[in-house]
């Protein structure tokens, strides 16, 4: 479980009020869908739940552990997919992945298993041993994925993981993201897909100026703009 | 031209974190502590200008004794272009062919020589700066204790402003040359290592030509002959480079026949020179930048049992992280020309300047190794050994390599102490590297005997514990995390000009404490034995002090 409480952050001294109280509880089994335009606070939210940075006010929660006071047991059962695939390129896919399995504790068995079934899925098994900076874009998009599914985490969080994806990868991956949450597991992801976001979320939040402006599954949202598509409540909500 | 002018003013403004830095420092008020910061390092920077000033006077003095004082010109003009042919090779190569914004300027509708002056404009403004403390006061001494006119100190300023070109424009067409050759081949990295690597040799070759010729024996009629004329001096020092002596040339004689002449035969070759590097950049630049970032990998499906040999059994984090740090650091080339092969190169400049017989402190050094006294080699050899060992710059970037990929350091359940620990373990065996590197250049450069040497690298041993201490403290203390070019994380990263100031700092306090023990005649033994123990407190107390920081400040790094 996911619990953000009153979550806070803000730039240039204050002045720039990146999000603005926060709260929102994702469940476990649950896939979260986190809209809003650009610059509305979602990467920043993002970056707080995993600890990249550090909450001007409020609490995030991990399964019941504070992400700023038990800082490395939510680490060790939360991955994270960044909105740009910054990874060490020197490195070989496989040493990338081995690096990832050393830190999370990952099995040689578990490891081994997961490492080439992933693989497979995501056609990567043929790059895998070559280095990371010959790889293309969406390539490194899939060892991203599969270096953060590879720890089985109890917490998923994603930053625009479709960007880059060909059809086929994004469509393997939205099956993972379905097969995680069945699992009891908790999924948290951005994006900007509204078809992506509308079919695979069990509930959304959008935010716009760093305030959650909407929150519910998608029967809900539909309520509170006469029954339209996502894009359309999108559109309407965030032009205020 | 006007397209370029502002290519180049843009260039300038990325490299300086100009734009960056107004933001921050007036916007934003958030790095409002630059400022001190700056004032500290300018005044810190004082009492070694004082040093060199003192050093000049005695050498213009004694040059004037001579009638020898032009050489004075030819040493710092020298001294400075040699500066820049060994250490513009680095900034060339990472300027030109591993900056990140090249992807986004290939592209645009400009010319290979249009991007490649943008980033040589970058790296002359660099040069100027680097080279003002070396030339200026030289020059300003000789300008001033001759009472030198308006047209000394005209030809001084165009001088100033020339002085990087020849230079430069050599390392960059022989760099622009190698990377059309090194494009061609599939193993660039390794390439480009061993191109460098024979480049820096051959200008370090020539410095040691160069010096060693300098000080030739001369019989009682040739010295006669040879002070007879006022130039003979700067001819010698300045034979292997002839620039000098047109520069020397230029400034003493100012606005007269002699003066103009060379100035302008010095104007001419820089021109020259200039305009050759435009042609090979024209021809060459892109057919050795487009395509040098791509490493084309093997593609081929890993067996059963491959994958399950690749497949990492496990190792602790602490072991994991060691060896990608091992791994990025000497999988990047500038990273391995600037850490561990400095590590390497540092003891073979120490034996050419010592075999020369140049640098004061070398002197000083050479002094105390040469001494009848043991606790004077062993303490002169453990400072080399420590200078060898922990002056490359691996643990003060240690935190600054990272980059944009620190964010992983930041997410994974590794707790910072660990992280600290492995990132600690790396450096000191790069440092370990540059100890036995140095040891062995002592012993068979310079005849060590071999009891006072092991000695010395025990002392060298404890001091690279405190002194790689030092260098990660100051990294983390501000990382240097947004880059575009690797040469910023490491060569051109103020931190690792701060840890060297401090480590510096710190050799000196136990040079003084040693010296004011012997002057107390306190026994030799006795001596060491407390060093041993200050070298000790200093490696416990820094490396402490690492462990509690890191736990604080990785929560505090924001990225």
């Amino acid at each position: 479980m996911l619990e953000l409480q009153h979550v806070s952050k803000s730039y240039n001294k204050g002045k720039v009020k990146a999000v603005d109280d926060l709260s929102l509880v994702v469940q476990p089994g649950e896939i979260f869908g986190f809209l809003g335009p650009n610059g509305a606070g979602k990467t920043t939210t993002i970056k707080m739940i995993v600890g990249l940075l550090k909450p001007d006010t409020g609490t995030i929660g991990l399964n019941g552990l504070d992400t700023q006071k038990d800082a490395l047991k939510c680490k060790s059962i939360t991955t994270y997919v960044p909105d740009y695939p910054a990874i060490y390129e020197r490195l070989t896919g496989m040493e990338y992945l081995n690096f990832i399995g050393d830190v999370y504790g990952v099995m040689k068995k578990d490891r081994l298993e997961r490492i080439e079934k992933w693989l497979e899925i995501f056609e990567l098994a043929q790059a895998v041993a070559s280095p990371i900076q010959s790889y293309s874009h969406g390539m490194k998009q899939k060892i991203v994925l599969i270096a953060a599914l590879l720890p089985a985490p109890q917490v998923m969080v994603l930053d625009e993981p479709m960007v880059g994806l060909d059809p086929r990868a994004s469509h393997h991956l939205k099956e993972l993201m379905r097969e995680h949450c069945d699992q009891g597991k908790t999924l948290f992801f951005s994006t900007h897909i509204m078809e992506v976001a509308e079919k695979l979320c069990d509930r959304i939040g959008i935010i716009n100026k760093g305030k959650l402006i909407a929150c519910g599954t998608m029967e809900e949202l539909r309520k509170l703009d006469k029954e339209q598509s996502l894009e359309h409540i999108f559109l309407d909500l965030t032009e205020k | 031209m006007k397209k370029l002018l502002t290519l180049i003013r843009v260039a300038l403004k990325v490299n300086f974190g100009l734009s960056l830095l107004y933001h921050r420092v007036i916007r934003q008020k958030k790095d409002i502590w630059v400022v001190p910061v700056a004032v500290l390092v300018l005044v810190s920077i004082i009492p070694m200008i004082y040093g060199y000033v003192k050093l000049l006077a005695a050498m213009y003095g004694a040059l004037r004794q001579v009638g020898q004082e032009q050489a004075l010109l030819t040493f710092a003009l020298l001294a400075g272009q040699f500066l820049i042919l060994v250490f513009g090779f680095y900034y060339v190569i990472s300027a030109f062919y591993f900056s990140r914004d090249l992807e986004m300027l290939i592209p645009l509708p400009l010319r290979p020589f249009e991007v490649m002056l943008s980033k040589f404009s970058v790296i002359l403004v660099n040069e100027y700066l680097t080279v003002l403390v070396i030339v200026a006061p030289p020059i300003v001494y000789y300008g001033i204790q001759s009472r030198a006119g308006f047209a000394f100190w005209t030809n001084a300023l165009i001088l100033y402003l020339l002085l990087p070109v020849i230079p430069l424009a050599i390392v960059s067409i022989l760099v622009v040359g190698m990377m059309r050759v090194v494009n061609l081949s599939r193993k660039k990295d390794a390439l480009i290592i061993v191109g460098s690597l024979v480049l820096i040799s051959a200008a370090l070759g020539l410095q040691f030509v160069f010096a060693r010729s300098g000080r030739s024996e001369l019989d009682g009629q040739a010295m006669v002959k040879f002070f007879a004329s006022p130039d003979s001096l700067l001819k010698q020092i300045g034979a292997g480079f002839p620039p000098s002596i047109w520069a020397t040339k230029a400034l003493a004689g100012g606005f007269s026949g002699s003066g103009l002449l060379h100035l302008i035969i010095f104007a001419g070759v820089s021109l020259v020179l200039f305009y050759g590097m435009l042609v090979a950049a024209e021809n060459l630049f892109y057919r050795g930048l487009v395509g040098i970032g791509e490493i084309s990998g093997r593609r081929k499906i890993l067996s059963q049992a491959e994958m399950s040999r690749r497949v990492s059994s496990g190792r602790r984090p602490v072991q994991a992280i060691f060896w990608r740090e091992w791994r990025i650091m000497n999988r990047t080339p500038i990273f391995l020309l600037n850490g561990v092969l400095t590590a390497f190169l540092l003891p073979v400049i120490f034996v050419i300047m010592a075999k020369a017989g140049s640098g004061d402190n070398t002197f000083i050094l050479m002094l105390a190794m040469t001494s009848p006294k043991p606790v004077y080699v062993i303490l002169g050899s453990a400072c080399i050994l420590l200078v060898c060992g922990c002056l490359n710059g691996t643990s003060s970037s240690t935190f600054s390599r990272e980059g944009g990929q620190f964010w992983m350091s930041k997410v994974i359940p590794v707790s910072p102490r660990e992280q600290v620990t492995a990132k600690f373990a790396h450096s000191y065996i790069i440092a370990l590297l540059g100890i036995i590197a140095g040891a062995v250049m002592l012993i068979f450069g310079l005849h060590l005997k071999l009891a006072p040497c092991a000695a010395a690298i025990l002392f060298a041993l404890v001091g690279a514990v405190g002194m790689t201490a030092v260098g990660m403290i100051i990294d983390l203390a501000r990382p240097l995390l947004e880059w575009t070019n690797p040469q910023k994380a490491i060569k051109q990263n103020m931190n690792v000009v701060f840890s060297l100031l401090a480590n510096m700092g710190a050799l000196a306090i136990l040079g003084f404490f040693s010296y004011f023990l012997l002057k107390a005649g306190v026994p030799g033994n006795t001596i060491l034995v407390l060093v041993f123990a200050a070298l000790l407190l200093f490696s416990w107390i820094s490396s402490l002090f690492l462990l509690r920081f890191s736990d604080k400040k990785y929560m505090e790094i924001e990225v």
